[in-house]
């Protein structure tokens, strides 16, 4: 599945992202699944609580680490295709 | 998404699956319990439940799959599951959804349930009633599924197909559809318990299940993107077996209404095994040290062909209870493994049970103490 610029994007129905204590890093809770998110994605999938474009995100951590806005936006596509396909994150359709 | 680089033996219990009682109001001949369900007298209090939680949590437990029998018949499901959100462990409500009303769904919702597990014995009616042995049970289950969602609740639907309803399956997916559930989980039967029991009435055709994976493949391509389908094929026609439960005593812990502490829901099968209790001995000994849950941990104990295959450490040799069930020997290779000297005769054994007419069921119930 493609994403648009300007697809609005939100973790999906039942996926709880949190800090676990035990394991020492962030667990990704869906249903009958646990996935182990790497720092990179942790990033981005703290922001997905709430809804944002890829151009959002792109902005945001292009600021916060310091690095060209288009790369980043390359890399995040790819890894929210990713995320899609696994029914972590959704698309929510209707536009802003 | 990376997984830990560490020994997998040594890991924390990911998944807590809390059998809360074996009570249900439906009788399905594939029940995964044991032919022997303990009683309500013996169940665990809401004080026992609690004090698991808190052992769990501690011990590094994620997720929690509240079941049973049917979990709602515990007044204090509320309780429990408040007590999980407050200690951040998702909760997994699996429920066969038959007298659950929207207010008691409600009231779960809002103690922080995070998810509903839904059963759909078949998505004919009168099918439906056969295999649950309940009356007018698609209708409730039906009003239920639309309650979830009301509610905002993800949903799964949970088909456990067999020779019965397998010619039905597209309809279990444009019920899901229908539903607006987020995921299809269709399950063959497992062949342990009641349904093991039943297994020549259950057993389905290698044609029927041929015809099921091309259905659910089809619909993964048309509808993946809104409805995530899960499938499970039988053992008995598979080639690999399956890694079941993830290695034993590696990322599953199971406590039985009664206290006793499983590393699988079948491991009573496995003579020998003493299964700790929490009301005994901490959650934490239980998992890191007793023996039920050492005794097939990591490679050591396997026999040929499992010990040199580089699969072992795919599939763990399979299925212990199966190995126990089917050849007598719990270390032996589950021999729903194409490597397993006896495949072929449990494979020959399959397709003589599916080419018969089915045996009637012997449905799953709670005999009546007997008074003496």
């Amino acid at each position: 599945m493609s994403v648009a610029a300007e697809d609005r994007l939100v973790l999906a129905r039942g996926v709880r992202l949190r800090f676990d204590p035990v394991r020492n890093c962030h667990v990704l809770l869906a249903p009958e699944r646990v996935l182990f998110p790497c720092p990179t994605s942790v990033a981005i999938l703290e922001r997905l609580r709430e809804p944002r474009t890829l151009s959002d995100l792109a902005r945001e951590l292009a600021s916060e680490f310091d690095a060209p806005e288009e790369e980043i936006a390359q890399d995040v596509a790819a890894l929210m295709r990713d995320l899609i396909a696994q029914h972590v994150v959704r698309v929510e359709r209707r536009a802003q | 998404m990376s997984t830990f680089a560490r020994d997998p033996w040594t890991e924390p219990p990911i998944g807590l699956l809390a059998e809360l009682t074996h009570r249900c109001p439906l009788a399905c001949p594939y029940c995964s319990n044991p032919i022997d369900l303990v009683r309500r007298e013996r169940e665990l209090s809401t004080a026992d439940w609690l004090c698991v939680l808190d052992q769990a949590a501690e011990l590094g437990v994620l997720q929690l799959h509240l079941s049973g029998g049917e979990p709602t018949l515990r007044s204090d499901l509320e309780a429990i599951v408040a007590h999980a959100r407050k200690l951040e462990i998702y909760s997994n409500l699996i429920t066969a959804g038959v007298g659950v009303s929207e207010r008691r769904l409600e009231a779960l919702a809002q103690a922080g349930l995070d998810h509903v597990q839904l059963s759909v014995q078949d998505i004919d009616p009168e099918g439906c009633d056969r295999i649950g042995g309940y009356r007018d049970a698609l209708a409730r289950k039906i009003a239920f599924a639309r309650a979830v969602r009301r509610l905002g609740l993800p949903l799964t639907l949970n088909a456990v197909v067999h020779r019965h309803n397998l010619d039905r399956l597209e309809g279990f997916i444009d019920l899901a559809l229908e539903l607006d559930a987020d995921r299809l989980e269709v399950a063959h039967v497992q062949y342990y318990g009641w349904a093991l029991v039943n297994r020549a009435a259950l057993m389905p055709t290698r044609g029927q299940l041929e015809r099921s994976v091309a259905i659910v493949e089809e619909a993964r391509a048309r509808f993946g993107d809104r409805l995530l389908i899960d499938f499970v094929v039988p053992d008995y026609y598979a080639r690999h077996p399956k890694p079941c439960t993830s290695g034993w005593g590696r990322a599953v812990i199971v406590v039985a209404p009664d206290g006793r502490v499983l590393p699988c829901h079948a491991a009573h099968v496995i003579p020998g095994l003493v299964f700790a209790n929490v009301k005994d001995k901490p959650l934490r000994w239980i998992w890191q040290e007793s023996p039920a849950f050492q005794r097939f941990r990591g490679f050591a104990w396997m026999q040929e062909p499992c010990r040199s295959c580089p699969r072992r450490e795919i599939d763990f040799g399979g299925c212990r209870c199966q190995a126990m069930q089917l050849l007598g020997d719990p270390e032996a290779t589950d021999p729903a493994c194409s490597l397993s000297p006896h495949h072929t005769r449990i494979m020959a054994m399959a397709d003589a049970e599916a080419a018969a007419s089915p045996p009637t069921f012997r449905y799953r119930r709670l005999e009546p103490a007997s008074s003496c």
